[in-house]
């Protein structure tokens, strides 16, 4: 296979599992044939890996724990795209009372900070479904707990949304 | 490796099926590097892999033993 094509196809895996087999899997596949099934046979290989990884067979590594899943994209997005729709809403309450229009005031054509509001809140519906499904598995006691701090964060974002009859 | 494999069993691997395998057989300890050859990294079967494999070809013996006497009475 082209020395090139190799590094790509090597490149699709993740950091973890490149660091441990990514010398001697580009030495094969450099020895092997370039045809279009060993092709797809890596790019299949590979997704799986980024799905269900094998930590390039350290099983020591805590990847499981808290602290470590936190980490994840899929957990942190939903909480900061609460937590961003929530500072807009504080913001705008601020800047209301700052003008002297005492706070948020529901506007007829919803307005651009609650059409902001439900991009945030909508569009982390399918990356916390990602995340339940990946992670429930795996880690079922720490992924309840982000998910608990993420329901809690998109709680506190539609809180005042109903209490203040936004 | 895999015209080894491609030999004994008459299937092609791939090579991501393959370091797919061989990450889990190392992640379970039945497998262990060797140290490297230039870019090449030979394997050695473990202790617990000995024992893991020798069990899993007996069962596989019993299971052939046992199809091949089901399928002389058919």
């Amino acid at each position: 296979m082209n020395r090139v094509v190799a590094h790509l196809l090597t490149r699709l895996y993740p950091r973890d599992w490149r660091e441990r087999y990514g010398v001697e899997f580009e030495a094969l596949l450099q020895n092997g044939p370039g045809d279009l099934r060993t092709s797809a046979n890596v790019l299949w290989s590979a997704l799986r890996e980024h799905i269900f990884p094998t930590r390039g067979g350290n099983v020591d590594q805590p990847i499981n724990s808290f602290g470590a899943i936190i980490k994840r994209p899929s957990a942190f997005l939903p909480l900061a795209m609460s937590l961003t729709a929530l500072a807009m809403l504080g913001g705008a309450y601020i800047f209301g009372l700052a003008t002297g229009h005492g706070g948020l005031v529901r506007e007829p054509d919803e307005g651009a900070i609650a059409h902001l509001w439900q991009l945030l809140m909508a569009g982390q519906l399918p990356v916390l479904a990602f995340f339940a499904i990946k992670w429930l598995p795996r880690a079922p006691r720490q992924t309840l707990c982000v998910l608990a701090l993420q329901a809690g964060a998109a709680l506190a974002s539609m809180a005042p949304v109903f209490f203040l009859n936004l | 490796m895999i015209e080894d494999i491609a030999r004994l069993c008459g299937t092609r691997l791939g090579p991501g099926t393959l370091y797919g395998a061989i990450a889990r057989l190392e992640q379970l300890g039945w497998i262990a590097p060797l140290p490297p050859e230039e870019r090449r990294r030979p394997y050695r079967i473990t202790a617990e892999g000995l024992h893991v494999l020798r069990a899993k070809l007996k069962t596989l013996q019993q299971f052939t033993k046992a199809g091949l006497r089901r399928l002389e009475a058919l």
